[in-house]
């Protein structure tokens, strides 16, 4: 693959390649679950994939309520699921 | 100046036609790419009479009258003495564009609708599907079930399949039987039968079996549950057959986010899918001074539509004649979306598939049995009194995905239909995208 | 229902009230309103309860007395609508001696205070910013969700044999040598010796189907809702301005600071005031101000991010006292309105008020300043 971008979701480290969102990456490391809800703690993964639903949301680099499937990842970036 | 918001097929014919007659125009679009959702792409389009989009890339690319700002999200606009100015955030920072006119051309998101399991892993919309393999070179999954209606299932299945996917259902709710109900729109656009064909071939190749008259309604613990539908979409309970699956692409045609334009004062109506669009007069101008809107905003449409309402506005904008020809073809192209309405309608019986505990709203985790309760309990008789009394509709999204549902289901148990007035109230925001209190409190100094 | 004892216009928050009131008095109530429950300034409200921004006087008495009230309706109707006795904290951005000298006023008139050195204020909030200094604490503000407590206490007040219609535009109010004797409406003629007029904003236009005349205007306000957050804000927070706007009989625009978290996470931001009628459109000019205003009492919020904004009409009264009590002209005529922005700490001690007077007896103030008749006009 071409250069890999390094990048961190709740500090387990994974790779993907540029352009990439951070839900693609994850999703293409077999990483579905992005965050539980806050009141009922359910899982949730990328569901609308462009942006409007917002169930994607992450926390990036102390950033709350970030689209990942929007955000591409770059080199160091650390990202977190929602509270 | 000419701003334009969007870079889909809309928002990019329009900016080449304005350019093409001399104007100066600045895109506005929040994608790093050009494209919108028709044209995702990483590094080329792909897919069906893909080179329309690579010749208008470039086009749009190379004309020196043209500016695109990439990865700006518009949160608000206002009118200011004569002209325009657009408020949108870009890398972090806030800025905003001062203009004469406006071109808004801001597309469509996929409709959905709720069921049990809609909102766990693995359950997702074609357009996410899409946009994963599109734009980001991943596969949503292995076994993949692509279900719901309307003709965008076919271009995600085959390219899934042509990625490697296997898809283990391609399920439309609607009968193609439909489409006997419009005889004069495919007579109008024998344009589009060499398109059914490059589908039917890749079907074939990936050995993919189209099943009509069913639907997804369960999804849970690696599989989905397979309904047949009667025509008002309800279930008969003896066959639900269950299809392992990591992976359920559902979407339900799509609808227009209309926050833009219903920020400027733009006239809406409701059109005949129910969706909330733009009334406009016949150079894609739509009420207010100045300002155009071309794409799905004026009637879900497709791509071909889009295209030609955006060289009109272009060209009316630009203060340029439209040819007779290119109304003509508008009108065929009309046609063909009238007849997509026809042939894929979402008829009321889905609210039979959800279980009490199903979730409605999904930002705020509203079930289905509590927008039920605060129309028996506490005397809520639509969107508005639902979501004042369970917070469905308040949260991240603003009821993007839910508002419509909500409507729907509220109706079904009042037994008054969901009034125009309501489905457009529930489509605007004042707040189009959310923007932190700090930008905000600094954009005061600014302005 | 047949033959009601009483109808009540206006199904927001002091309506349900006085239906309550009313019901639980042993008449028979029916309640009406043009759209349904909290149609009006109740589904903009942010819920608040508040004696610390009354200066000693009626409004005081009675805004102590309804707010122990609401705590009485919850137990009633059950615990269904959030209640909570949050408590207020008032910052003083520059000088605190007005801050403080209300303060002490309104403790000898039955407000709990506690006045805040820089320490006790920063550890009740932390994220306050640091050039704030001084504040007082006032432990018996409340905070309750408006919109499902006016439809519980509906609920409560049909269960107990009273009637809710909805969607009835009330066309004529009738009456008979200037005694009332119903309402007709679209949905029909109602009679009763006995009507409420609840209708917050829109009550000068009953009274005047009455051939009568009460002075309410509308006083926009904006509110700011945040997305989710972690907890920053630990009470009502605002600021001392807040008092001096919501006395003041300007037109113009008055902005003030008011923040506090809710249970889902989101932060309300308020609060603007502006007689401009009725116009509802966005002004995003108010919105930077709030966001302005907020950021500077806690900047941690700088990083919120704004999710919606949505607006409402209070019911402003000229001499800033709400209209509780019988109509001048028209027996049997009960007004409880324009409370502006208190309508909902308000509205059960109205509720009160009305019913003992309705009923002949004694109740826990002397209503007389609120009477309608202080609007009578002079040539009548």
């Amino acid at each position: 693959m071409t250069s890999e971008i390094s990048f961190t979701f709740n500090a387990e480290q994974f790779t993907g390649n540029p352009g990439q969102s951070i839900a693609a990456a994850l999703i293409a490391s077999d990483r579905r679950v992005l965050r539980n809800t806050r009141f009922n703690q359910e899982p949730r993964s990328i569901f609308c994939g462009i942006g409007i639903c917002f169930d994607c949301v992450v926390v990036i680099d102390g950033v709350a309520n970030q689209r990942s499937c929007l955000v591409e990842i770059s080199d160091g970036m650390i990202v977190e699921s929602s509270q | 100046m000419i701003i334009v918001i969007g870079a889909g097929p809309a928002g990019l014919a329009a900016a080449e036609a304005a350019a093409r007659c001399g104007e100066e125009v600045t895109i506005l679009d929040s994608s790093q790419r050009m494209g919108g959702q028709y044209w995702r792409h990483r590094l080329k389009v792909s897919g069906y009479k893909s080179e329309r989009g690579e010749e208008l890339f470039a086009k749009v690319s190379s004309h020196q009258n043209i500016s695109h700002l990439s990865s700006a999200t518009v949160w608000s606009a206002e009118a200011k003495n004569d002209e325009y100015q657009i408020n949108f955030l870009q890398a972090g920072i806030e800025k905003s564009l001062v203009a004469e006119k406006i071109i808004l051309a801001t597309g469509a998101f996929d409709r959905s609708l709720p069921f049990p399991g809609w909102d766990t892993p693995g359950a997702m919309t074609p357009g996410a599907a899409q946009s994963l393999l599109k734009g980001h070179g991943v596969i949503a999954g292995k076994r993949i079930i692509v279900c719901g209606t309307g003709p965008f299932l076919l271009p995600v299945a085959t390219a899934l399949a042509e990625a490697g996917a296997e898809i283990v259902g391609l399920f439309d709710a609607n009968s193609p039987m439909r489409w006997l109900l419009s005889p004069t729109a495919i007579f109008g656009n024998f344009a589009k039968i060499p398109e059914l064909i490059f589908y039917a071939r890749l079907l074939r190749k990936y050995g993919i079996k189209p099943e009509f008259g069913r639907a997804v309604v369960e999804f849970s613990n690696g599989s989905a549950s397979v309904a047949q539908l009667n025509s008002d979409f309800e279930t008969s309970d003896k066959e639900l057959r269950r299809i392992p699956c990591d992976v359920v692409a559902v979407g339900w045609g799509f609808q227009p986010d209309v926050s833009l334009g219903g920020i400027l004062g733009c006239a809406q109506k409701v059109d005949g899918d129910g969706t909330v669009i733009f009334s406009i007069d016949k150079n894609q101008l739509s009420s207010k001074r100045n300002i155009w809107i071309a794409g799905e905003a004026t009637g879900i449409g497709g791509a071909d539509l889009a295209l030609i309402e955006g060289e009109i506005a272009g060209l009316s904008a630009a203060g340029h004649a439209v040819s007779r020809k290119l109304l003509r073809k508008r009108s065929a192209k009309r046609r063909f979306a009238k007849a997509l309405q026809r042939s894929y309608p979402i008829a009321h019986g889905w609210t039979t598939w959800l279980k009490p505990t199903t979730t409605i709203c999904r930002c705020e985790e509203v079930s289905a049995s509590e927008i039920l309760g605060s129309v028996s309990e506490l005397g809520a008789e639509d969107a508005r009194g639902a979501k004042l009394f369970t917070r469905a509709g308040m949260g991240l999204c603003q009821g993007r995905i839910c508002a419509r549902n909500v409507s729907e289901i509220v109706s079904s148990q009042t037994g008054c239909s969901v009034s125009d007035q309501e489905r457009i109230a529930s489509s605007n925001r004042p707040i189009a995208a959310p923007i932190s209190l700090g930008l905000l409190a600094d954009g005061k100094s600014r302005n | 229902m047949q033959n009601p004892d009483a109808i009540v216009i206006g199904a927001g928050i002091v309506g349900a009230s006085c239906a309550l009131s009313l019901t639980n008095a042993g008449l028979r109530v029916i309640v009406i309103d043009r759209g349904s429950v909290a149609s009006g300034t109740t589904g903009a409200g942010e819920g608040n309860i508040l004696v610390s921004d009354k200066d000693p006087g009626p409004e005081l008495t009675l805004a102590l007395k309804s707010r122990d009230l609401w705590f009485e309706m919850q137990e009633d109707v059950g615990d269904s609508f959030e209640l909570e006795a949050k408590g207020g904290v008032v910052v003083a951005r520059r000088d605190d001696a007005p801050l403080m000298k209300l303060a002490r006023e309104q403790a000898e008139h039955g407000v709990t205070i506690q006045e805040l050195d820089p320490s006790a204020l920063h550890s009740l909030e932390p994220y306050l910013s640091d050039e704030i200094s001084s504040g007082v604490l006032y432990p018996q503000d409340a905070q309750c969700q408006p919109m499902l407590a006016a439809a519980h206490v509906i609920r409560a007040v049909v269960s107990r044999g009273g009637s809710m219609v909805s969607n009835a535009t009330v066309t004529r109010v009738l009456t008979l040598d200037s005694r009332v004797v119903g309402v007709e409406t679209t949905q029909g003629t109602f009679k009763a010796p006995l009507v409420i007029n609840a209708t917050g904003t829109w009550a000068g236009e009953i009274a005047e189907m009455a051939g009568s005349h009460l002075p309410i205007a509308p006083r926009k306000g904006f509110i700011l809702v945040t997305e989710p957050a972690p907890q920053y804000i630990f009470h009502k927070v605002y600021d001392s301005d807040y008092v001096a706007n919501v006395a003041s009989s300007d037109a113009d625009l008055q902005t003030s600071t008011v923040v506090e978290g809710t249970r889902s996470g989101t932060i309300l931001i308020g609060a603007s005031r502006e007689r401009i009628g009725f116009d509802g459109s966005m002004n995003y000019e108010i919105v930077r101000t709030l966001a302005e205003q907020a950021t500077s009492l806690f900047p941690i919020l700088r990083k919120v991010q704004l999710l919606r904004v949505y607006r409402g009409f209070r019911p402003y009264a000229p001499d800033h006292l709400p209209v509780v009590g019988e109509d001048s002209r028209i027996r049997g005529l009960w007004h409880s309105a324009g409370h502006e922005g208190a309508g909902i700490g308000l509205a059960p001690g109205s509720a009160h008020l009305i019913t003992d007077a309705i009923l002949g007896r004694e109740s826990f103030m002397d209503a007389t300043p609120f009477s309608p008749a202080r609007f009578a006009m002079v040539n009548s």
